[in-house]
């Protein structure tokens, strides 16, 4: 391996964010904080906590340890408006729960509600397939371009309108990989690229 | 009732960002309907209504009215401004504002700069970048 390469390799990642909006450590003790609420809340309920590909991924792993009760781990992924070939297109579901939620206490596990349209369908999908209860645990909270209601049961954070990356958010499938959640410069997204998951 | 592009005849946008939520919505399956309501928003003497405002959409499951304003900053500071007498004459209505903005973050979120780019061409406009005004923001 190539000490230089690998230098420039690991600073290229960094140089295109603008701001660290929230550090490493702010993140991980935000984590153990809703860890343990939600320790309390579902201490007798073994909840399925279920989590949309790909963004939450990282933000599921951590919370997860941060609870150490019995509970499951379920997963989807639903697609994007960003990856419809056709404008006329409807979201599909590209993977569907492993298991039956029916009756089960089921937590949503995002890692950011933006618009809140992509969650907005998936709870109305979840909540038809009568689970016990249904509540939503989100890392980041962006109300600005909120189109849907969402009710949020667990939030780590308020964050204001900004292009974030890191914590397993990504830009054109980049950037999930940083260890913060950082604000992409414009200047990465103004020569165009993929949707953010 | 709730429309959809699939409705025969799709409603005559008036802008293509219009169209462009409008697909959007239906992609998500969120019920919407174009310009459904006029607030009378000023009257003259003798009540004759001389201003009113009919925002862009109503999503009726989430009992919100949402304004497009994508291009010219005066039009920002109209639609500011008659949003302004809205919300003190009918403060029960929940009415959003996207500017041009919110609309370049849906495009860069969901990967459609090229759309971006397309509707400011057809309106003569030069490229949004952040920074420029007619990005929006409160007058």
């Amino acid at each position: 391996m190539n000490p230089v390469t690998t230098d420039a390799a690991v600073a290229a990642i960094h140089a295109d964010v603008e701001e660290v909006l929230l550090t490493e450590a702010q993140v991980r003790e935000r984590v153990v904080e809703l860890g343990v609420q939600l320790t309390a809340d579902y201490a007798d309920r073994d909840p399925v906590l279920v989590s949309v590909l790909k963004g939450s991924i990282i933000f599921l792993a951590d919370l997860v340890r941060a609870m150490p009760i019995p509970l499951s781990v379920d997963l989807m992924e639903v697609s994007s408006y960003g990856d419809a070939t056709e404008t006329s297109g409807q979201v599909r579901i590209l993977k569907d729960l492993s298991g039956s939620i029916k009756g089960r206490h089921v937590l949503v596990v995002e890692d950011i509600i933006d618009t809140g349209l992509t969650l907005n369908y998936l709870l109305h999908l979840l909540r038809d397939r009568k689970p016990a209860s249904l509540r939503v645990c989100c890392l980041l909270d962006k109300p600005a371009r909120r189109l849907a209601d969402i009710e949020i049961d667990y939030r780590g954070f308020t964050i204001p309108d900004r292009f974030v990356i890191g914590y397993g958010l990504d830009y054109a499938e980049r950037y999930r990989n940083l260890p913060y959640i950082g604000v992409l410069k414009p200047s990465v997204y103004a020569t165009g690229g993929g949707p953010q998951g | 009732m709730a429309e959809t592009l699939a409705d025969s005849p799709p409603p005559r946008f008036a802008h293509d960002s219009e169209a462009e939520l409008a697909r959007i919505l239906d992609f998500y399956q969120v019920a919407w309907r174009y310009e459904p309501d006029v607030f009378p928003i000023s009257w003259n003497a003798d009540g004759t209504v001389v201003e009113s405002f009919a925002p862009d959409f109503y999503l009726p499951e989430v009992d919100l009215y949402l304004e497009l304003t994508t291009l010219k900053q005066s039009l920002v500071r109209k639609k500011n401004r008659k949003l302004r007498y809205l919300r003190q004459l009918y403060p029960e209505v929940r009415v959003k504002l996207f500017y041009a903005r919110d609309f370049k973050a849906l495009m860069v979120k969901y990967g459609r700069l090229d759309f971006l780019a397309d509707v400011q061409t057809m309106n003569g406009s030069g490229p949004i970048e952040d920074g420029d005004d007619r990005l929006g923001g409160e007058d």
